[in-house]
C-alpha cells in the first residue's frame, strides 16, 4: 500500500524502540536513526521466505506447541484469546502478527538487566565459561532424577520418525534442575530466556553442527572425512575449534566409529580355524546391521540437512529433527553391541575351539545384563554352527572331521602310544581322547562323555569292526541338523544316538566276534580250566620239558598240543577257537629247562583285543604260568609219591630202622606238599577263577553294558584274578606272595629230586643187598662186600640230612606263608589260610623284622619238631 | 458509526494481541505493538519485520551500553 505510511512507521518504530542518547550528539544520533532505517528497510524489501504458509492455523498451532512446551497453563488461555482474536472483524492478516508474535517470542525483558550476558565468542573465558556450563551439565545429567526422562527420550529415539521434540517433562525437569535448586517463581522464564540466547551464539561454531552431521555418517562408518579425519588406525581427530559440550559429544559419537574399524579390520584378519572364522562370519553380520542402522540414520540426516532453514538460530537445526545429540541417542544400542564384539574379539585371540564357546556362553547364560545376554545369544546361534556341525559328524557318522583341533574330542598324539607301551595299537583306547579344556559349557562334563563314546564306537565299528555298511545306513536314517538352543531336543537325541550305537556295538562283539567265546577259551585253556585237557597235555609234554630248554623244539610242542586237544573234550570246542591255541617256547636264559619255558598261548586278533588288550594277554600269561608250574610241581610229587607207593612194596623194603624211619618222614613230608598244592590249586581254580568269572558274567550280561564296560569288567577281572591268586606285586618284593610261593616250589621240586635220590639209593641197597645175599648163598667167605658198604652209608646220611632240612625250611615258609595270609584283609585269600591248616598243624609265624627272617624261625621251627 | 466500531474492535484486537505477546514473553509494549499491527496489515512481511524488532533491539542495547560506558567514564 502506501509506501510512505509505512516508512512512517518505521520510523516510529525505531525511535520507540531505540532511545536517543542523551550523551549524544544530534547528529549521531540522527545517522544512527539512518542507519538504523536503512537497515530495517533493506530486511523488509528482502523477498519473504517461502516456508510461511499465509494460513492462521499454522501460526496459533506453532504458538500453541510452544505454550504447551513450556507453560501448559498459559495455553489455554492463550486459545481463548485466540478465539476472541479470529472473531474480530478488523485484522486483515492476523495469522501474520501471531506469527510475528511468535518469532519474538522469549525476548530479552529491555527494562531489567539482562539475568545472562550474552558471552561473545571473542572473549578470553569463553572456552572457560563454556567448559564451567558443560561440568556443570554433565554433572546434573549424571544424578539420578533425569534417568526417567532419559528412558522416554529413547523410546522417542527408536520411534521412527525419531525426536520430534523434546518431551514437555524433560523440559520441566531440566527447569526445576538448571540452578541447583528448585525456584518457586519465574524460573521458566530464565530457561526459555537462557535457551534462547544460546540458540542465538550457538552459530559461531565452527565447523557448525551441520557440517559434523555431513560427515557423521562416514565417522560412524570408520572413513575419514575433512572435519573427522582418523590419524592413525585408533585415533580420530576431532577440529580444535569447538566448543567443549560439542566435544564431548563428538567423544561418545567416536566410541563406535573407533570400535567398529577394529572389528572390521578384525573380521579381515585370518581365522586360525573354523570357531575363529565363524565367529568373524557372525561379528560381521553384526556389523552389517550396525551399517544399516548407519544407513538409516544418513538418510534422516540427509532429509533433516536438505530442509534446513538457514537462518533460524542453529542454522535451523534444532527443529529439522536430527542434531548431534540425537546421533549419540541413536547410536546407544548400537555402541554397546559394538562394545560387546571388541571384547569378545579381543578375548578370542587366545581362545580356541570350545574354550571360545564357553566364553561367548558365558556372556549369554551369566552376564548381569539382559541386553548383553540376548546378544551374545544371538551371536552363539550363527557362531556354533561349525561346532554343531563337527558334533553331527563325530555323532552320526563316526568321524572326527575337525581340521584345527576345535572338539573336544581329538586323535590322540601316535607318540605317546609307544612310551606307554600298554596299548599299543589299542583302537579303543588310544585313537580318539577327550580334551577337558575344550568341553564348551553348553554342554555337561557327562554329556561330552557321552558323544565321546557315540564318536568312538561308530568310529570302532566302522574301521576295526569292518561294519561300515551299517554306519552309513546308520547315520542316513538317525542323521538330524544339530544347532544351538534347543539343548533337552538335542540331548534325547544324542541319548537315542548313544542307546543305538552301544547295542550294534555289543551284539557285533558278541556275533560277529565271539568274544564271549574268546573269553570262555581264555578261561578254558589259559585258566587251565579244561581239566582233561591240561592232564593230558603235561602228561604228553612231561618227558619232553625235563630237557634242557635249548633242546625244545616248536613242532614237537605243537604236536603235542594236538595231540591233547584230540585225545580231551577240546576236540569238541569250535574251530574258530581252537585255531588260536599254540604252544611256544619263552625267551631262554642259561640253565632252564623245558618247563620254565613252555607257555600255551591264545591268539587274539583285532577288534577283540580292544577288550583282552595286550595288559590282559600278560595278565593270562602269568597266571597260566603260575598255574603251570604249581601244576607241574603237583604232577611231579604225585608220580613220585606213586613210585614210593609201589616201592613200598618191593624195593623199598629195608631191615635197617633208620632206613625205614627217613622213608617214613619223607612220605610223611611229601604228603603234606601235596596237600598244599592241592589246597593252592583249587584255590585259584575254584575260589579265584571261577567266581572272578561269575562276576564278569553278571556286569556283561547287563542290558545297557557298553563297550566300555565291558572292557572295564574284563580288566576288573583279571586284577582280581592276579591279586587273589596271589600274584599282586603290591608288596616289596622279598615279601611278595608270588616269590614266597616261587620259594617254596622250588624247594618242593628240590624235595622231590631228594627223594628220587633216596629212591635210587634205596633201589641200590637193596640190589646189592639182593647181590649180597646170592654171594653169601654162593660163596661165604667172600668180603669183596667191605668196600662198598663203606661206601653206601656215607651216602645215606647225607640224603636224610638234606631231606630232612628241605623238610624243615618247607614248613618253616609254609607258617611264614600262613602268617601273612592270617593277616590278609581280603576275606578269600585268609580262607586259603584256614583251608590249608584247618587242623592246625602249623603255627603260622607273624613276620616282624624283615632282617633275616627265615633264619631264626627256621632254628626255633627244627628244635621244635 | 461503523468509525467508532472498528475503532472499538481494533482497540479490542491491540488488546488481545497484546495479551498473547506477554504470554509468549515478546516484551512488546502496546505501542509498539500497535506500530507493527498497523505495518503487517499494510503487508509487510511479518518474519521481516520481526528481524527488524531484533536488530532494532540490538540497536537500543547498545546505545545504552554506550550510554552507560560514557557514564561511568565520567
Amino acid at each position: 500500500m502506501a509506501p510512505d505510511r509505512i516508512t512512517n512507521a518505521i520510523d516510529s518504530l525505531i525511535t520507540h524502540i531505540v532511545p536517543s542518547d542523551p550523551n549524544a550528539s544530534e547528529e549521531a544520533t540522527q545517522e544512527r536513526h539512518d542507519t538504523c532505517f536503512e537497515l530495517v528497510k533493506s530486511i523488509l524489501e528482502s523477498p519473504p521466505s517461502p516456508a510461511i504458509s499465509s494460513d492462521v492455523n499454522h501460526a496459533s498451532d506453532l504458538i500453541k506447541r510452544k505454550l504447551i512446551q513450556s507453560n501448559p497453563s498459559q495455553a489455554l488461555r492463550f486459545s481463548n484469546l485466540y478465539s476472541r482474536l479470529l472473531s474480530l472483524p478488523v485484522l486483515e492478516h492476523k495469522w501474520a502478527i501471531l506469527y510475528l508474535l511468535y518469532q519474538l517470542a522469549d525476548s530479552p525483558d529491555p527494562n531489567e538487566p539482562l539475568p545472562l550476558s550474552p558471552v561473545k565468542p571473542s572473549a578470553p573465558n569463553y572456552r572457560d565459561a563454556i567448559s564451567r556450563d558443560v561440568i556443570k551439565r554433565q554433572g546434573r545429567e549424571r544424578t539420578s532424577k533425569t534417568t526417567r526422562h532419559e528412558e522416554e527420550q529413547f523410546k522417542d529415539a527408536f520411534q521412527p520418525e525419531g525426536l520430534k521434540s523434546l518431551p514437555p517433562k524433560v523440559k520441566e525437569a531440566k527447569q526445576v534442575d538448571e540452578d541447583g535448586e528448585p525456584r518457586p517463581e519465574a524460573p521458566k522464564r530464565d530457561v526459555s530466556l537462557k535457551s534462547t540466547l544460546l540458540a542465538n551464539n550457538y552459530s559461531e561454531i565452527d565447523p557448525s553442527e551441520s557440517v559434523i552431521l555431513r560427515d557423521l555418517p562416514f565417522t560412524l562408518q570408520g572413513l575419514s572425512s575433512t572435519t573427522l579425519p582418523f590419524v592413525k588406525q585408533y585415533t580420530l581427530k576431532l577440529p580444535p575449534t569447538l566448543p567443549l559440550p560439542l566435544v564431548s559429544l563428538l567423544h561418545t559419537l567416536a566410541e563406535p566409529s573407533l570400535l567398529f574399524r577394529g572389528l572390521d579390520e578384525f573380521c579381515k584378519s585370518p581365522a586360525k580355524g573354523l570357531l575363529a572364522q565363524s565367529l568373524r562370519a557372525a561379528i560381521s553380520a553384526e556389523l552389517r546391521s550396525y551399517l544399516t542402522l548407519i544407513a538409516t540414520l544418513e538418510g534422516q540426516i540427509r532429509r533433516a540437512l536438505a530442509s534446513l532453514d538457514e537462518d533460524a538460530p542453529r542454522a535451523g537445526i534444532g527443529k529439522a529433527g536430527v542434531t548431534l545429540k540425537r546421533c549419540v541417542v541413536w547410536t546407544r544400542e548400537a555402541t554397546m553391541g559394538l562394545r560387546l564384539m571388541s571384547l569378545i574379539a579381543e578375548e578370542s585371540e587366545k581362545k580356541k575351539g570350545g574354550q571360545l564357546v564357553s566364553l561367548i556362553h558365558s556372556f549369554s547364560s551369566s552376564h548381569g545384563d539382559p541386553v548383553v545376554a540376548a546378544f551374545a545369544e544371538r551371536l552363539l546361534g550363527s557362531f556354533t554352527r561349525p561346532f554343531y556341525d563337527i558334533l553331527r559328524h563325530w555323532i552320526y557318522d563316526g568321524e572326527l572331521s575337525d581340521p584345527y583341533q576345535e572338539f573336544f574330542v581329538r586323535e590322540k598324539a601316535p607318540s605317546e602310544d609307544s612310551s606307554k607301551g600298554k596299548g599299543a595299537g589299542n583302537v579303543w583306547e588310544d585313537k580318539f581322547e577327550i580334551a577337558k579344556d575344550m568341553i564348551p559349557s553348553i554342554t555337561t562334563q557327562d554329556f561330552a562323555q557321552k558323544v565321546f563314546l557315540i564318536g568312538k564306537s561308530l568310529n570302532f565299528i566302522r574301521h576295526s569292526c569292518g561294519d561300515s555298511q551299517w554306519v552309513e545306513d546308520y547315520s542316513k536314517a538317525a542323521s538330524k541338523e544339530l544347532r544351538y538352543g534347543d539343548t533337552a531336543t538335542l540331548e534325547t537325541w544324542i541319548d537315542e544316538a548313544y542307546k543305538t550305537t552301544m547295542k550294534r556295538l555289543i551284539e557285533l562283539m558278541a556275533n560277529k566276534f565271539h568274544l564271549f567265546e574268546h573269553l570262555q577259551a581264555l578261561k578254558n585253556y589259559i585258566l587251565l580250566g579244561q581239566g582233561d585237557f591240561i592232564a593230558l597235555l603235561m602228561e604228553s609234554l612231561a618227558a619232553n620239558l625235563d630237557r634242557p630248554a635249548g633242546a625244545q623244539y616248536r613242532h614237537t610242542l605243537t604236536a603235542q598240543l594236538e595231540h591233547a586237544i584230540r585225545g580231551s573234550n577240546a576236540q569238541y570246542d569250535s574251530p574258530e577257537v581252537l585255531r588260536r591255541l599254540d604252544a611256544r617256547m619263552l625267551q631262554l636264559s642259561h640253565g632252564d629247562i623245558g618247563w620254565d619255558c613252555f607257555t600255551l598261548e591264545y591268539k587274539i586278533d583285532a577288534p577283540v583285543d580292544v577288550v583282552v588288550t595286550e595288559w590282559g594277554n600278560r595278565q593270562y600269561l602269568k597266571v597260566f604260568n603260575f598255574l603251570w608250574r604249581i601244576k607241574r610241581v603237583e604232577f611231579a610229587l604225585l608220580s613220585t609219591w606213586r613210585r614210593c607207593m609201589t616201592g613200598v612194596r618191593g624195593v623199598l623194603q629195608s631191615s635197617d630202622p633208620a632206613v625205614v624211619q627217613a622213608w617214613k618222614s619223607t612220605r610223611g613230608v611229601l604228603a603234606e606238599m601235596i596237600h598244599f598244592v592241592g589246597q593252592l590249586q583249587y584255590y585259584i581254580l575254584f575260589e579265584v577263577i571261577e567266581s572272578s568269572w561269575g562276576e564278569l558274567q553278571k556286569r556283561i550280561q547287563k542290558e545297557d553294558c557298553t563297550l566300555d564296560d565291558l572292557i572295564q569288567a574284563h580288566t576288573r577281572y583279571l586284577k582280581d584274578i592276579t591279586h587273589k591268586g596271589l600274584l599282586g606285586a603290591k608288596q616289596d618284593d622279598r615279601t611278595s606272595y608270588m616269590v614266597q610261593l616261587g620259594e617254596i616250589l622250588r624247594l618242593m621240586l628240590s624235595y622231590r629230586n631228594s627223594v628220587d635220590g633216596l629212591y635210587s639209593w634205596s633201589m641200590s641197597d637193596f640190589t646189592r643187598r639182593q647181590e649180597a645175599d646170592i654171594r653169601s648163598t654162593t660163596r661165604h667167605d667172600d668180603d669183596a662186600a667191605l668196600p662198598p658198604a663203606d661206601q653206601v652209608p656215607s651216602e645215606f646220611p647225607a640224603l636224610q640230612e638234606r631231606l630232612r632240612q628241605l623238610g624243615s625250611s618247607f614248613r618253616t615258609r609254609l607258617q611264614i606263608l600262613l602268617g601273612d595270609l592270617a593277616y590278609q584283609p581280603d576275606v578269600d585269600m585268609r580262607f586259603l589260610g584256614v583251608a590249608m591248616n584247618f587242623n592246625d598243624v602249623y603255627q603260622p609265624t607273624r613276620r616282624k623284622t624283615k632282617a633275616a627272617p627265615s633264619a631264626g624261625s627256621a632254628a626255633a621251627n627244627v628244635s621244635k619238631g | 458509526m461503523p468509525e467508532t466500531d472498528k475503532h472499538a474492535a481494533a482497540q479490542q484486537a491491540v488488546d488481545i494481541l497484546h495479551e498473547i505477546s506477554t504470554i509468549l514473553n515478546c516484551e512488546l509494549d502496546r505501542r509498539t505493538l500497535s506500530i507493527c499491527i498497523s505495518m503487517i496489515e499494510r503487508g509487510v512481511n511479518p518474519e521481516a519485520l520481526a528481524k527488524v524488532i531484533k536488530e532494532l533491539r540490538g540497536a537500543a542495547q547498545e546505545v545504552e551500553h554506550n550510554a552507560a560506558a560514557t557514564a561511568r567514564r565520567r
